[in-house]
């Protein structure tokens, strides 16, 4: 019960304060206006106004059409369209109002060449609220079809057509995996702050660019209050709102390259199976991505539309996996192109010398192990520099061992191996630099001695993705900065404001002096430039190059040993591996290739990176330079 | 504790009684036509029966502790139901947009906050007679404790019932006695306030939720539809109605979440003219009679705590029917006691509990 101070506190039996109660009135009329206006607005409505309402109300009254609007543009680094939207012309059944189904399906089959139960099995049997749901039978009708449609619309009440705006991938399958695709939004997306705003059926970008950038390149829906008599035609607009196209976004691809680039991987012969596997191209001194391909690819037209099941089924399961994004997410072992690493290593802890010479009899034996080098007869005695040009396994044996794991370990992720690029695309993947420390891990057991063998060619538990290499490359050709690869170079919103992407950023420097990384890009001249390297294929007439081959065993030699090389199944096949900076005494751009099975990389892969890097000349150098090395290449054709 | 006396019973107030509950049993009538289907009873229907069995035990719960204990409990009650604001933004998954549901959705703390904000601040005029407060500065603490619940919702994003928070807390104003100056001052303050929250506070897309409540016909998709579609519906009710389940506005569609928001305009097209008037003057009725409560109550909390539960029935009411009938913007908020949300009608009992307290014990020494 109530203690006695309360009655203090409380006041109680004090009544109510007067001043109150002096503005309960007050409220009271707040109250009573209120109400009272309610009351009047009522009457105007249901009264004075309820006959036209009413009427409105029984003759179908208004609809909402929605006006989806377009998606933005998505252009390379010099404006060209690489993605864009266009009309696409739908037809839509309203189940309440098909007067006569049979005759309206019949006539719809043949204006749309379609079996007539199958459109009438995709209507279904609607019933209740159902029946005043749409159903869309077709969303991009040719002109000729639309033509007819259009045509025999007056004699078929219930059909509609509409225009609405489809994503358009001007160069079907080009930059697919950078442009990324389209889809649904899912249910799960709804229900996560970043898809406020968005609606159960809205189409969003699903992967890639598209996704990266959806918030900027979605518009902004328009809509349109419409009456429509009986039959569904609109007889009267209310109000509308235009719909607003979304923002651009231009991207640092240069579509030149990014053709060329994607040609390459085309077969050599008629016939033989397109090639497989990645390329980056990328400037090495912004990280501008010049052109990003993964093979194999698909159209991402396909899904513009909603995709449909069975491509979807298709792509998910083809055991090649043409949706993964090879160029970022595929990782490998860096085979022979790890060897620049090793060097700028073993020349930073001064465990070798650029003189200093080891001879290779073809292999080398580390307690009872021998390890072969790929030349089975021995390159003899070799410098720093001929090891390199003629990728002789047996020096980087040795260096590996002076090093050691940790300490190549250390230089590697100097280079950024084994961790992310930062690139905007999401399902990058980190590579894997191992150590010493990983293996007791990851197997609880100690790290052999064999082991520091096989990484320092590359071939151990390495793994990296076609961009890192690319990026570790970029590093040795800028002097020793690590940038950050990025694909947005700015995005423009509808009302014209210009927003910058990323700026380009150096991330961390690489452990290497200068004059270090001088001397391994010597040296990966030597692989291209010289007559016994074995990056040859990549030479450009005119702009002197500098790379390196890879060729990476994906087996273990006892599957194919017995097996001429082209006996041997495409899946156990070596991946050839490239990667090369031009121009040599100024680097610009690097390129890295992975020809997934593709073999050796010298034959397989340096010829994809030479038509990107002739292809950059011609753009880039001089024009005097450019006539002058048309005439030398096409000499070198005869 | 339980103050249970036979003069309770004999006290009993059966005016409050039957408006609520005829408001209660029109609006269930009423969701049984919007959510009609072949189906026979709908889920909506069976869930709101649910709550309304839970809105009346925790009613009679209220009723039965004399409510001097919650002023009391005051500091208590409001401190747990701020954590519990808290704990949804930190611990409830995000659901379209707004973030306000705990322990699977059944639970909206932003609701239940509005009692605990009311015995809070019946509290403090209670100490601080309004009559007396004469200063703006005098109006800082009142506003300190509004200002905590509120800036928490707005963080939520539920910028509906932040503004009606803040709405509610207003209906205090009425009894203080500053100059009208003092009034520029306070107005002044909202304003900044406002502004501060607008620039620093509010991501663009909160800006454009408020944009649109300010003008609809930005995203006519949304809201200009259904002002639309409401008023239509409303209009063709006429005189009589056409008749329960009979409403082809809303039988066919076209309204959109009729059963909630909209369940006003269902009503109007269905009962027409006579039968909302009839709810509203219901309405109307029980919130005067709320004032006679707060007036005859024998202490200036329990005065305070009536004129707070008006506040809560009143507010929401006015923003759901002025958006009915097209004379407000559109804000969710949903028509107390009548519309269809389990968690509302449960806090609406509450709130009728208070009231229920403050009148049962008016002649209680």
């Amino acid at each position: 019960m109530i203690r006695p101070d309360d009655t203090a506190r409380g006041r109680l039996g004090a009544g109510v304060d007067a001043s109150v109660e002096d503005r309960l009135p007050l409220l009271v009329v707040v109250i009573l206006l209120v109400f009272g206006a309610f009351i009047v607005r009522l009457f105007q409505l249901q009264i004075i106004m309820g006959e036209v309402f009413a009427e409105e109300s029984d003759k179908n009254s208004v609809r909402l059409v929605r006006l989806e609007a377009p998606r933005g543009d998505i252009l390379d680094r010099e404006g060209r369209v690489i993605a864009t939207t266009r009309p696409a012309f739908g037809l839509q059944v309203l189940p309440s109002d098909l007067r006569n189904p049979d005759l309206a399906f019949r006539a719809l089959s043949q204006l749309l060449g379609e079996d007539a139960t199958g459109l009438r099995e995709q209507v279904g049997e609607a019933r209740g609220r159902a029946r005043f749901q749409p159903v869309r039978l077709a969303g991009d009708l040719s002109y000729d079809r639309l033509a007819s449609v259009e045509s025999h619309l007056y004699a078929l009440p219930g059909v509609m057509t509409d225009v609405r705006p489809r994503r358009d991938y001007v160069g079907a399958d080009l930059a697919a995996h950078v442009l990324g695709y389209l889809g649904e939004v899912h249910r799960s997306q709804l229900e996560t702050r970043d898809y406020v705003g968005y609606h159960a059926g809205d189409v969003i970008g699903q992967a890639g660019v598209e996704a990266l950038e959806q918030s900027h390149l979605r518009g902004r829906d328009g809509g349109r209050n419409v009456v429509v008599d009986v039959r569904g035609r609109v007889v009267d607009v209310l109000d509308e709102e235009d719909p607003v196209t979304g923002g651009s976004v231009t991207l640092t691809l240069d579509l030149d390259l990014q053709r060329i680039a994607e040609e390459a991987f085309q077969p050599d012969v008629i016939g033989e199976p397109p090639k497989m596997g990645a390329l980056v191209a990328m400037d090495v001194n912004t990280g501008d991505v010049l052109a990003l391909v993964s093979k194999p690819s698909y159209d991402p037209n396909a899904f513009a539309g909603g995709v449909s099941a069975v491509i979807w089924k298709e792509l998910t399961t083809d055991e090649w996996k043409p949706l993964q994004n090879r160029a970022i997410s595929g990782q490998y072992p860096p085979a022979s192109t790890y060897k620049a690493i090793v060097a700028a290593a073993a020349l930073q802890e001064r465990v070798i010398t650029p003189g200093g010479l080891v001879y290779c009899p073809g292999h080398f034996t580390l307690g009872r192990r021998t390890y072969g080098c790929w030349k089975k007869e021995g390159h003899g005695s070799m410098s720093l520099r001929d090891a390199l040009v003629q990728s002789c396994d047996v020096y980087f044996y040795q260096a590996g061992l002076k090093l050691g794991i940790d300490r190549l370990a250390f230089f590697a992720r100097g280079f950024n191996l084994g961790r992310r690029t930062g690139i905007e695309l999401p399902s990058e993947q980190p590579g894997l630099i191992p150590t010493a420390a990983w293996k007791e891990r990851r197997f609880s057991e100690p790290w052999g001695a064999g082991e520091t063998v096989s990484a320092s060619i590359g071939q151990g538990f390495d793994l990296l993705t076609p961009l890192q290499l690319a990026v570790a490359y970029a590093a040795i050709a800028n002097g020793g900065r690590v940038v950050r690869p990025h694909l947005v170079l700015r995005t423009q919103d509808p009302d014209g404001r210009i927003e910058e992407g990323l700026a380009p950023e150096t991330v961390s420097t690489v452990p290497v002096s200068p004059e270090n990384l001088a001397i391994v890009r010597d040296a990966l001249t030597g692989v291209v430039e010289e007559p016994r390297g074995t990056g040859g294929r990549a030479r450009v007439p005119g702009m002197p190059v500098a790379g390196k081959t890879g060729t990476a065993q994906v087996v273990h030699l006892q599957h194919t040993k017995d097996l001429e090389e082209d006996e041997v199944p495409i899946k156990y096949r070596d991946h050839a591996w490239f990667v090369a900076f031009a121009p040599v005494d100024a680097p610009q751009i690097v390129v890295a290739v992975l020809n997934e099975h593709g073999g050796h990389g010298g034959s397989a892969a340096a010829p994809i990176a030479q038509r990107v890097l002739a292809r950059w000349a011609e753009k880039h150098l001089p024009a005097a330079q450019v006539a002058e090395l048309k005439t030398e290449a096409s000499h070198v054709g005869d | 504790m339980w103050g249970i006396d036979r003069r309770l019973f004999q006290n009993f107030d059966w005016t409050l009684f039957f408006l609520v509950f005829s408001l209660v049993a029109i609006g269930i009538v009423n969701l049984i036509s919007s959510t009609h289907s072949s189906a026979g009873l709908s889920e909506e229907v069976r869930r709101q029966l649910l709550s309304l069995g839970i809105g009346c035990v925790g009613l009679v719960a209220t009723v039965a502790i004399d409510y001097r204990h919650f002023e009391r409990f005051a500091v208590p009650i409001f401190v747990t139901s701020l954590l519990l604001l808290a704990a949804t933004l930190v611990l409830a998954p995000v659901t379209r947009g707004s973030q306000s549901w705990l322990f699977g959705g059944r639970l909206q703390p932003s609701e239940l906050v509005k009692i605990a904000l009311v015995l809070m601040l019946a509290r403090f005029f209670q100490r601080n007679p309004p009559g007396e407060i004469r200063r703006v500065r005098d109006l800082i603490r009142p506003l300190g404790i509004a200002g905590l619940p509120v800036a928490l919702i707005v963080l939520q994003r539920d910028t509906g019932v932040a503004l009606l928070t803040v709405l509610v807390a207003s209906t205090y104003l009425a009894f203080v006695r500053i100059p009208w100056r003092g009034w520029a001052g306070v107005s002044l303050i909202g304003v900044a306030g406002f502004a501060a929250m607008w620039f620093f506070f509010l991501a663009p897309y909160q800006q454009n939720r408020i944009l649109d409540v300010v003008d609809p016909g930005r995203d006519p998709l949304a809201s200009g539809y259904q002002v639309i579609q409401s008023r239509i519906a409303v209009g063709s009710g006429g005189l009589l109605g056409k008749g329960w389940v009979e409403g082809t506005q809303s039988q066919l569609q076209f309204l959109p979440t009729q059963h909630t928001d909209f369940a006003f305009s269902v009503l109007a097209e269905e009962w027409g003219f006579l039968g909302s008037s009839v709810v509203l003057s219901l309405y109307a009725l029980m919130l005067l009679w709320g004032l006679f409560i707060a007036r005859n109550s024998k202490d200036a909390f329990g005065a305070m705590l009536a004129i707070g539960v008006v506040g809560i029935l009143f507010w929401p009411a006015v923003l759901n029917v002025g958006m009915v009938l097209g004379i407000l913007p559109v804000i969710g908020v949903p028509l107390p006691l009548f519309a269809y949300g389990g968690s509302a009608l449960v806090t609406a009992l509450l709130a009728v509990g208070l009231l229920m307290n403050v009148s049962l014990r008016r002649y209680v020494f």
